[in-house]
């Protein structure tokens, strides 16, 4: 019988790739009787839920309302400049 | 398909925050963020004659910051690998089990945020959690869960000498993460 600790690894490797067939048993095992690893492997899979949904959408885990510093944008415009007269 | 196609110097404008709120997002220093969108931007710049149009062209200047990104992280996790050693320890878990490895902290029941603005602040206290683990650690769990890089791939990139370890270092990260969020989101 796997502990909580066992467990909740073999939760997580589940995450990133495959489980041996000896290791998938034992955590369906574990799983099927403790509460507290049924809610933690519940959870990992929402969080990949969530965090691939928000990469997806383009979006980031930063608000729309973080921007470029004034100073950078400045830095990047003359570097940009700079290449392009090069280019031409 | 035909679309119009912005001029570099309008760049700059239309992508600027966008590109830079996506490598803040990985990288988390303002600076490194500043300077990948410039090479990224320089990069568009030099290949902008193979640019097609297929994609659009913030998704293709997309692809070329995650690029420099990943360079930068190979870079620098060869340079740190031995400050940054002790990967394969799981002791940091301790805490989070008992001497007999049953749980010692309580998770709550989750419910996932479906509105739109539980959402955004589940996101901004997730991002705060992940500030709080230790730097490697975070940059792993991003590229994992994020970008969704293969196992070895990310083994390579950030150099962990193997699967194993590399499944230690994401179990206690998640671990970490979960308490973190039991505490600060799915509690209030």
């Amino acid at each position: 019988m796997l502990t909580c600790k066992e467990a909740s690894f073999l939760a997580s490797k589940k995450m990133d790739g495959t489980l041996a067939w000896r290791e998938e048993m034992a955590l369906r095992l574990h799983v099927g009787m403790c509460n507290m690893c049924r809610r933690y492997l519940r959870g990992l899979k929402s969080l990949r839920v969530m965090m691939r949904g928000s990469s997806a959408e383009g979006k980031t885990l930063l608000s729309a309302n973080v921007k470029l510093s004034e100073q950078a944008r400045e830095r990047i415009e003359q570097a940009l400049n700079k290449a392009s007269d090069f280019h031409e | 398909m035909s679309q119009e196609l912005s001029t570099p110097d309008q760049w700059l404008g239309l992508y600027g925050d966008a590109l830079y709120r996506y490598a803040l997002a990985r990288v988390r220093d303002p600076d490194l963020a500043a300077d990948l969108l410039q090479e990224t931007l320089l990069a568009a710049l030099k290949a902008k004659d193979s640019f097609m149009g297929q994609a659009s062209e913030l998704t293709w200047m997309t692809g070329i910051l995650k690029h420099k990104m990943i360079d930068y992280f190979r870079k620098t996790s060869r340079e740190r690998t031995n400050t940054m050693g002790d990967e394969g320890s799981d002791h940091e878990n301790s805490g989070f089990f008992d001497e007999k490895g049953n749980w010692q902290i309580d998770l709550s029941s989750w419910s996932m945020p479906d509105k739109a603005l539980e959402q955004e602040e589940f996101m901004a206290i997730l991002q705060q959690c992940i500030d709080r683990l230790p730097p490697k650690l975070a940059r792993v769990f991003m590229l994992r869960e994020l970008e969704g890089m293969e196992s070895g791939e990310i083994c390579d990139v950030m150099c962990i000498s193997s699967l194993n370890n590399f499944w230690v270092m994401l179990s206690r990260v998640r671990v970490q993460l979960r308490h973190c969020l039991d505490l600060n989101w799915f509690s209030h």
